[in-house]
């Protein structure tokens, strides 16, 4: 079974035979039968964006707690001038690679996340202490400059203004096996930061004081927690781009919020409920592909899906939906008539 | 090919941007001053990215009607883009209000979906109709090179909207930001100038995205009202140097985009103005935090360090006079008795001599008519100040390092107070003569 592109399984197939495919062939690959190379397209986008899950759920969760989205929405955008300098200042190290070959690669990357997730913290923290600029606007100034810097060293570097479209605009459909590879090690690394400092995290996001009291490094671990949403936001980079990206972190965690209020059950929720609609918007993108012959951005779709079962759970969520609330007054309310 | 500095102004294919972007510029660091004073700079950021679905959208239907390059096309597209943010608030509104989600998430969720929602409409587009799609993605970054003299009309009038409401609600505005519940107390209708004040914002986002862009439309907002944050002192000229930074912001980044391709010889490349624009205008918000005449940080960091050499010259005109040589002494004393290094003591020496309170012979220093006046003056402040703490009910043995400080702040009218309060003393509490101001004993 040879599987190349133009030969993929899922090519001519509507929403729901898309699982039927995806069923069958999970069910080979548990047998061993399909060999890693085989993996089609399709899945590296669905393994992709459940990686990208995975990461986002561990971080977005503190992020939403310690209100921090906005700084991670900063980050989203200066990793576009992170990307391009560590490209820059570790050129002469890989002079022997093309443009195209090492633009992307794990050194680079590791230092465009460090540079780009100390330079944003470290220049909104000098302009907010040293200069004494209110927080909202040295935040806002400092990420939309560097991103500025970034579009135009990007533009100017490759005299080419696609590149930093697609930066922010991510492209799905151009995935391979090295981005899988970097997806999840990224994860990985999220997930060994995390078994080792769960209870800092936890500790130092709902009792800041207690934390610093007890001894707890609570300004490292911010820094921290900065660096691995710089490092994630660099694995969605070329899947959904540095704007979009935000969604994974945001919108899962609202979503489980909703649902629970326990944060070991919000963490796992925001993981497990944006995987599925991850799975579903491939499926729903490969659909519209077939059936309407419309090719739409996979990541525009993703994000929308997220907002709607956003938007779905906000209404209909068992304890706090809006529905479910009216529908339980109402109930309460023949109750007491009935009596 | 080259363009001079006029021909962005009258130049048939240029002046349409060059003042297209002014106008835009001005138009949203006006709005920006309210935004930044009121600390809601990053709903600026959101409501900019939330009106990029409805430029998609609107680009999208519109195109059914009209060829991307009509009259009406522009004004109907930023119609869209209007509603769109516009939504954008509302829902931002809706989550914080009725469903208790934290201001910052509520933020970056709408900014984040509403922008994906418009990346899905824009893909939808991308290969059937390549020509509009490049019309939106113009908006991304900002483009203005393809802006002509119509743009100039509907730009201008949206600005003269933008002023003329700005105008209007001056006074409202001013007391609402500044003393709520005064404003209210005197029956202003807050939530009138409320929704007036967002609805402008939203107004400003829009007509700014042409040029500065979706993404980076905040810092347009925020860089310029800053920069004339530290310029200025009252309200109504933090708007003026703001317009007119924003002015000067917008013509520096149109003029960037045009001629940086020309010197790198890429003239195919076309750069968007976006990025310039607000490179500019947070340069020229770089300059001010650091060089403003009153808050600059490098202008404050001068201010201390002048103030420091200033308590030195005076510590060593004092010990000069205290020593009472006619000699003089050499430079090697003064530098171990004030406790400096050597080449900082022959740094404040050069400055005494240049002021002519000191004088030099055989590499002696000498006090001089006018530097024995100095010191005298600073020993009286000294010690009137010493007697003045005493008076106060403190401790005599522990006056002196106050009064050390003091001596070098005590202004000419503090010091006629004090002696006056005093009732012109003679003699410090530690017995020392007090020095006349004219040398009189």
């Amino acid at each position: 079974m040879i599987a190349t592109l133009a030969a993929s399984p899922y090519r001519d197939v509507d929403f729901f035979s898309f699982f039927g495919v995806m069923f069958q062939r999970l069910f080979q690959a548990i047998q061993g039968n399909l060999p890693l190379k085989d993996l089609a397209s399709d899945e590296i986008q669905m393994l992709v964006l459940i990686g990208l899950c995975f990461s986002s759920a561990l971080i977005g969760a503190f992020l939403v707690l310690k209100k921090m989205t906005m700084m991670a929405n900063a980050l989203c955008h200066t990793i576009l001038l992170g990307i391009v300098l560590a490209f820059l200042l570790l050129k002469p190290l890989f002079l022997e690679e093309g443009l195209s070959n090492s633009f992307l690669s794990l050194k680079i990357l590791i230092v465009a996340s460090f540079l780009s997730g100390l330079l944003t913290t470290l220049l909104t923290q000098l302009l907010v202490h040293v200069a004494k600029v209110q927080e909202d606007a040295s935040i806002g100034l400092v990420f939309t400059s560097l991103f500025a810097l970034g579009v135009v060293l990007v533009t100017l570097y490759t005299k080419n203004v696609h590149i930093g479209t697609e930066a922010i605009m991510g492209n799905i459909d151009a995935l391979d096996k090295d981005d899988l590879s970097l997806v999840g090690a990224v994860a990985l690394m999220n997930l060994v930061a995390f078994f080792f400092f769960f209870r800092g995290f936890t500790t130092s996001t709902f009792d800041p004081l207690f934390a610093g009291s007890i001894g707890l490094p609570v300004s490292f671990l911010n820094y921290f927690i900065m660096v691995l949403t710089a490092a994630t936001c660099i694995a969605a980079f070329r899947a959904v781009g540095v704007l979009l990206v935000l969604t994974f972190f945001v919108g899962p965690p609202l979503m489980a919020r909703l649902l629970t209020d326990k944060l070991r059950t919000m963490i796992l929720l925001s993981f497990v409920l944006p995987a599925i609609g991850s799975i579903f918007s491939v499926a729903l993108s490969r659909h519209i592909l077939v059936v309407y012959q419309t090719p739409v951005s996979t990541s525009g779709l993703v994000v929308c899906v997220f907002a709607l079962m956003y938007l779905l759970l906000l209404l209909f969520a068992p304890k706090k939906g809006v529905i479910t609330q009216i529908l339980k007054k109402k109930a309460v309310f023949q109750q007491g008539n009935s009596r | 090919m080259s363009y001079s500095l006029l021909d962005f102004f009258t130049d048939p294919v240029l002046r349409a941007p060059t003042l297209g972007s002014i106008f835009m510029c001005i138009s949203s660091s006006l709005v920006g001053v309210i935004v930044v004073i009121r600390k809601r700079s990053l709903l600026g950021e959101a409501l900019s990215h939330a009106s990029y679905p409805g430029i998609a959208l609107g680009v999208t239907l519109l195109a059914a009607f009209f060829t991307p390059s009509s009259d009406g096309f522009a004004l109907a597209v930023l119609g869209c883009a209007f509603i769109s943010s516009l939504l954008g608030m509302l829902l931002i509104d809706l989550l914080q209000k009725r469903f208790r989600v934290k201001d910052d998430a509520a933020l970056c969720f709408v900014l984040s979906s509403f922008f994906g929602l418009g990346v899905l409409i824009a893909s939808r587009i991308q290969t059937t109709h390549a020509l509009w799609y490049k019309q939106v993605q113009a908006f991304l970054y900002g483009q203005t090179a393809t802006m002509r003299d119509i743009h100039i009309l509907i730009y201008a009038a949206l600005l003269v909207f933008t002023c003329v409401t700005l105008g209007l609600l001056y006074r409202e505005i001013q007391i609402l930001t500044f003393d709520r519940s005064f404003g209210q107390s005197i029956g202003i209708n807050s939530k009138f100038v409320e929704t007036a004040v967002l609805l402008l914002t939203v107004l400003a986002i829009v007509i700014g995205i042409r040029s500065v862009g979706v993404v980076m439309m905040a810092g347009m907002l925020i860089a310029p009202a800053l920069a004339s944050r530290q310029l200025t002192h009252t309200l109504k000229h933090m708007f003026i140097v703001s317009g007119v930074i924003g002015a000067i912001s917008g013509f520096c980044g149109n003029y960037f985009s045009v001629m940086i391709p020309f010197y790198l010889k890429a003239e195919k490349l076309s750069l968007p103005t976006g990025p310039m624009i607000l490179l500019t205008a947070s340069f020229l918000c770089l300059l001010a935090l650091l060089f403003a005449p009153q808050r600059g940080l490098i202008t404050r960091m001068l201010r201390v360090l002048k103030f420091k050499r200033n308590c030195q010259l005076e510590n060593i005109l004092k010990a000069l006079w205290k020593e009472e040589k006619k000699e003089g002494v050499l430079l090697q004393e003064v530098a171990s008795s004030q406790n400096l290094s050597s080449f900082k003591t022959w740094l404040r020496m050069r400055k005494l001599l240049s002021k002519g309170w000191l004088s030099i012979e055989n590499h002696r220093f000498i006090l001089s008519d006018k530097g024995e006046k100095k010191a005298r003056e600073v020993v009286r402040l000294h010690r009137l100040w010493e007697l003045y703490l005493v008076h106060l009910g403190h401790c005599k043995d522990k006056v002196h390092a106050s009064a050390e400080e003091m001596e070098h702040v005590l202004t000419p009218e503090l010091e006629k107070q004090l002696t006056d309060f005093l009732r012109n003393p003679m003699h410090d509490p530690h017995d020392q003569p007090i020095p006349h101001k004219e040398g009189k004993e």
